[in-house]
């Protein structure tokens, strides 16, 4: 679980005039060296992995030098090699064995001549391990064993070279990986994928390989993404990409969005600029897929004729915030689209007896269109035979490459760890489908539609609204921020939101937090309730405001301070803190969930948390 | 940025209560006009006058300010932000940029839209090492503002809106050109009450060894002082930038658009609808069938419903008018805080958020706060406070 990242090139001749901001940091305005490039590669990929960082440059005569460690990216004191022409880097979150300056990758073979990178796992690693019996291992990471698999390769055939080694040691390794491999006295890079993202970036003098594009996108857009079981070397300005042994073409494609959105800008925090740029996000989701007058959408996806008539089933596979996204548009595709709709936990999916794959629809949500525990679902959907269908953020993401069609959230690139953005982009996206869905079988009226849509347009401004309100929110968040825990609950739609909305406050704040259905509390969680654990409830229109609310009461009587988000129209009179929430019908409970975020992250901000990188946590989990 | 040392320092931290109630949710350098807000037609100046860093100083409201503008790289800028946490004058505001500006720099207002030229004058001056200097232009009410009296190039006084009658037009731009030496200048300066920095330049002004230059403008200056204001400078907007085109709106049916409108992406226009000249509809907004907005100020997310009409009137963020509602008039008396102001060309303003009731009369220079709900078929005139609910009967 990491990132990657490869550079080869020379960035000095075309750097003059043009954006200052990379250098500034070594206060120079010289040719950025190949180490400088890869840091700041890695500092733009933290956000996939931060417990240990390190690099491999390889020059000209110095050779291979490696330097790694654990801790952060900006920990990792890059040597100073004036000749290297080219090198890999690598930030980590432990899968196997500790965090450890023996475990951070780069790793090396047994006499320091090659070195790889790898993110994903080596699942038949033991097994590879006890082959390599005569070689020395430092570490106890899956990843070790491909070194020294292409030290074998190498000294196997005197005319190999590094290329051809990997191509075979490639074929060896089971599970999930992208690798970067360099070598001593080998002017080039090369990488395989198969299962975890790897991406190139072209220009002229550079090249450029990653897990996201995002480490690279301040000096290249073009880009190529690699399929599954490629090879590819990489040289300044050159690539050549092998499939099964053949060369194959993979075409350029420019990526048209701005780096900037992947910068902090003048907030803090991520996780607050995220907040806040909530209502722009959702325009842009929405933007040009409305027929408000037609009460229809236009999500530009299409079935097979008659498939959505006979579907008898639609199964929301997600992990995390995407699947509360997934819970609230269950409910949509029950009520709008009449269709019975089940959510799954992705790492628990499976195509369960009873079932007709051809009258099925498997429907992925995830963000990053990476999240490993997602993938496997839908490769098992797609075993059993079912229509398989991804929501999500990423354009080119694998997730898109293994499903039969694509909806895309259009929420901009997320950086905070905690979604905030996505989750209200992913739920917007849905309504839409379930809309389309519900139209197509002819299960919906075009003014029932409407109504919905209406309620769509007015989400941008109402979210606007809730923003508006951030002082309320963060008293709130002084005032209560020393409980002993945090009890979130709704009803309907309010559930999802509960949910979400306690995962939230313990993922960035590292207080208990847990979500109910509001009726569930008396069935247990009410034996937690004391003076010290806040109920925080969502109380709007589809989310049975009233009926949660005697719920809420029934807390409030054992002590509880009450903090609610209420519809415009309604009051509730008894409640400690009431956030109000504007009228915009079956969306309102995603709006109150606004509130829920501010609370999380001024709870968080106030305890001095590590908002945008909470321990133990990275922001696309690409291992299962 | 080693070639262009020069720095601009644009003082985005006030209120604007004038504004009220454009100003509850947003600072006013974000009211929009032509569908962006003040502070980015002064950005794209700046940027236009070939100076790439900026120091925004901020306070109230100000994540507004740093979720629309970021880093600054959408206008090919370094922005930088600094507080200033309580209003203090403008002096004061200028005085919170000493830790990040290290050379000449020019000071702007971010409220107040100006051309590109009388900057780059500035930066041009700073840079040959002739500073303060200040711009200075020329109005038709002058003792509005602080007139400026000269002697030859240099600056003699400021009088800050002097009651008595006045012998010149000159009034102060807001544009001037510093070297770090002011912050001193600026803590030395003795005033009452504000620190302003037309204090310190009265100051400076007045100092034997040093004076004020001035540089001579005569080109746009775009004062948005009341809510009426935003109407002219919108028109006067709009006219300029013709081209500047929609995505792509969604427009209905036997949709008349005049010529000079501004619409911004995603916005809905559904049939028979007829959009006037010198109209601004900001993104997500939705025009229903039948209505007619003309010199309009429509904010994002707005709602204008089937059959209204909206005339010479501000429709801001979200605000929902309803069906054959009608938001026009005829010149108006309008009172701001404690002035009265007799035949304004304002059809009236609808704060955030707030929701005119199907068939309610919103009179010629009515002010309807934010959040405001107005039940069916009402007559609204003068000014509803923020939050209020207008009953009928």
């Amino acid at each position: 679980m990491c990132g990657i990242i490869g550079y080869i090139g020379d960035l000095g001749a075309d750097r003059t005039g043009s954006d200052g901001e990379a250098h500034a940091a070594d206060g120079g305005g010289g040719p950025l060296s190949v180490g400088e490039v890869i840091h700041e590669g890695l500092r733009n990929l933290e956000y996939r992995g931060y417990d240990s960082a390190g690099v491999a440059l390889v020059g000209k005569s110095s050779g291979l030098t490696v330097a790694k460690r654990s801790g952060e990216v900006n920990g990792l004191s890059v040597p100073k090699v004036p000749d290297a022409t080219h090198g890999v880097g690598h930030t980590r979150w432990s899968t196997h064995g500790p965090p450890t300056d023996a475990n951070a990758h780069p790793h090396t073979d047994c006499v320091g001549d090659v070195a790889v990178v790898h993110n994903g796992i080596v699942e038949n690693y033991e097994a590879l391990k006890a082959e390599l019996s005569d070689h020395e291992f430092t570490s106890d990471t899956d990843t070790e064993v491909i070194p020294h698999l292409l030290e074998e390769a190498l000294a196997a055939d005197p005319d190999a070279d590094l290329l051809d080694a990997v191509q075979r040691v490639e074929g060896r390794l089971e599970g999930s990986y992208a690798i970067c491999a360099v070598r001593e006295g080998d002017d080039r890079i090369v990488v395989a994928r198969r299962g975890s993202p790897l991406v190139l970036g072209r220009s002229e003098d550079a090249t450029f390989v990653a897990s996201d594009v995002t480490a690279f996108l301040e000096h290249t857009r073009d880009v190529t993404y690699l399929e599954d079981g490629d090879v590819a070397s990489l040289e300044a300005g050159t690539v050549s990409v092998f499939h099964e042994g053949e060369s194959v073409e993979r075409g350029v494609e420019t990526v048209t969005w701005e780096a900037d959105a992947a910068e902090k800008g003048g907030y803090d925090h991520y996780m607050r600029k995220e907040i806040h740029e909530q209502p722009e996000a959702l325009r842009q989701t929405l933007a040009g897929r409305l027929d408000v007058e037609g009460g229809d959408v236009d999500l530009d996806i299409s079935f097979p004729p008659g498939f959505l008539a006979d579907v008898e089933e639609i199964q929301i596979v997600a992990c995390g915030t995407s699947n509360y996204a997934g819970r609230y548009a269950a409910q949509l595709f029950e009520e709008l689209a009449g269709v019975r709709t089940t959510v799954e936990t992705a790492s628990e999916y499976a195509f369960g007896a009873g079932r007709s794959p051809d009258r099925t629809l498997v429907v992925a949500v995830t963000q990053s269109g990476e999240t490993a525990d997602t993938l496997g679902a839908i490769r098992r959907a797609n075993a059993a035979g079912a229509r398989t269908f991804a929501v999500t953020n990423t354009l080119g993401s694998t997730v898109t490459r293994e499903v039969d069609g694509t909806a895309f959230i259009r929420a901009g690139p997320e950086i905070g760890v905690a979604a905030t953005k996505t989750f209200a982009s992913q739920v917007a996206t849905l309504v839409m489908l379930s809309i389309s869905v519900g139209r197509d079988r002819g299960a919906l009226a075009a003014a029932d539609a409407r109504s919905v849509l209406e309620d769509l347009r007015g989400l941008p401004g109402a979210v606007q609204q809730v923003l508006d309100e951030e002082v309320q929110v963060r008293e709130a968040a002084r005032e209560y921020q020393d409980s002993e825990a945090f009890f979130f609950v709704g009803r309907a739609l309010g559930v999802p939101v509960a949910l979400e909305g306690a995962l939230k406050l313990k993922e960035i704040s590292y207080d208990h937090a847990e979500g109910f259905a509001a009726g569930e509390l008396k069935h247990g969680p009410l034996a937690l309730v004391t003076s010290n654990t806040p109920v925080l409830a969502v109380l709007t229109d589809g989310a049975r405001a009233t009926e949660t609310m005697n719920n809420v009461t029934e807390a409030q009587t054992r002590g509880a301070p009450a903090l609610g988000c209420v519809s415009t129209s309604e009051e509730f009179g008894t409640l400690d803190v009431s956030f109000e929430v504007p009228k915009v019908g079956i969306v309102e409970p995603l709006v109150a969930n606004v509130y829920l975020q501010l609370f999380a992250y001024h709870v968080a901000n106030e305890k001095g948390r590590s908002i945008d990188k909470p321990r133990n946590l990275a922001k696309s989990v690409t291992v299962e | 940025m080693s070639d262009n040392p020069v720095t601009a320092v644009i003082l985005a931290a006030g209120e604007g209560r004038r504004l009220e109630p454009l100003t509850n949710r947003r600072p006013k350098p974000m009211v929009p006009v032509a569908n962006r807000p003040l502070l980015e037609h002064v950005v794209e100046a700046v940027a236009a006058a070939g100076i790439d860093r900026i120091a925004l100083v901020v306070g109230y409201r100000q994540e507004r300010i740093r979720n629309h503008f970021g880093d600054g790289d959408d206008w090919d800028v370094t922005i930088e932000y600094v507080e200033q946490s309580t209003q203090l004058g403008t002096g004061h505001a200028v005085l919170q940029a000493e830790p990040i500006v290290d050379g000449p720099f020019v000071v702007l207002n971010g409220d107040r839209i100006v051309d590109a030229d009388v900057i780059a004058a500035t930066r041009e001056r700073v840079l040959d090492g002739t500073y303060p200097t200040m711009a200075v232009t020329t109005a038709e009410r002058p003792r509005e503002y602080g007139v400026v009296s000269l002697d030859g190039d240099s600056v003699v006084a400021i009088e800050e809106k002097p009651e008595g009658p006045v012998e010149t037009n000159r009034i102060n731009a807001g544009i001037y050109g510093f070297s770090p030496a002011v912050f001193d200048a600026i803590r030395q300066t003795h005033a009452p009450g504000e620190l302003a920095i037309t204090a310190t330049l009265n100051d400076l002004a007045a100092a034997d060894d040093q004076g004020v230059t001035a540089i001579p403008y005569d080109g746009r200056w775009l004062d948005v002082s009341n809510l009426w204001d935003l109407l002219t400078v919108n028109a006067a907007l709009i006219g300029n930038e013709m081209g500047a085109e929609p995505d792509s709106p969604d427009l209905g049916n036997s949709v008349a658009v005049a010529d000079d409108v501004a619409v911004a992406g995603n916005v809905r226009v559904a049939s028979n609808v007829t959009i006037g000249g010198s109209t601004a509809i900001g993104s997500n907004a939705t025009i229903e069938a039948n209505a007619v907005v003309e010199n309009a100020v429509i904010f994002p997310d707005a709602v204008i419903g089937a059959g209204a009409v909206v005339r010479d009137a501000v429709v801001a963020g979200n605000a929902r008018i309803g069906p054959n509602a009608t938001v026009a008039g005829e010149p108006a008396t309008v009172v701001v805080g404690d002035a009265v102001h007799h035949s304004v060309e304002l059809g009236g303003v609808v704060g955030d958020n707030a929701v005119i009731g199907g068939g309610a009369t919103v009179t010629g220079g009515a002010v309807v706060g934010d959040d405001v709900r107005a039940d069916a078929g009402v007559v609204i005139d003068g000014r509803v406070e923020s939050g209020a609910i207008v009953r009928r009967g």
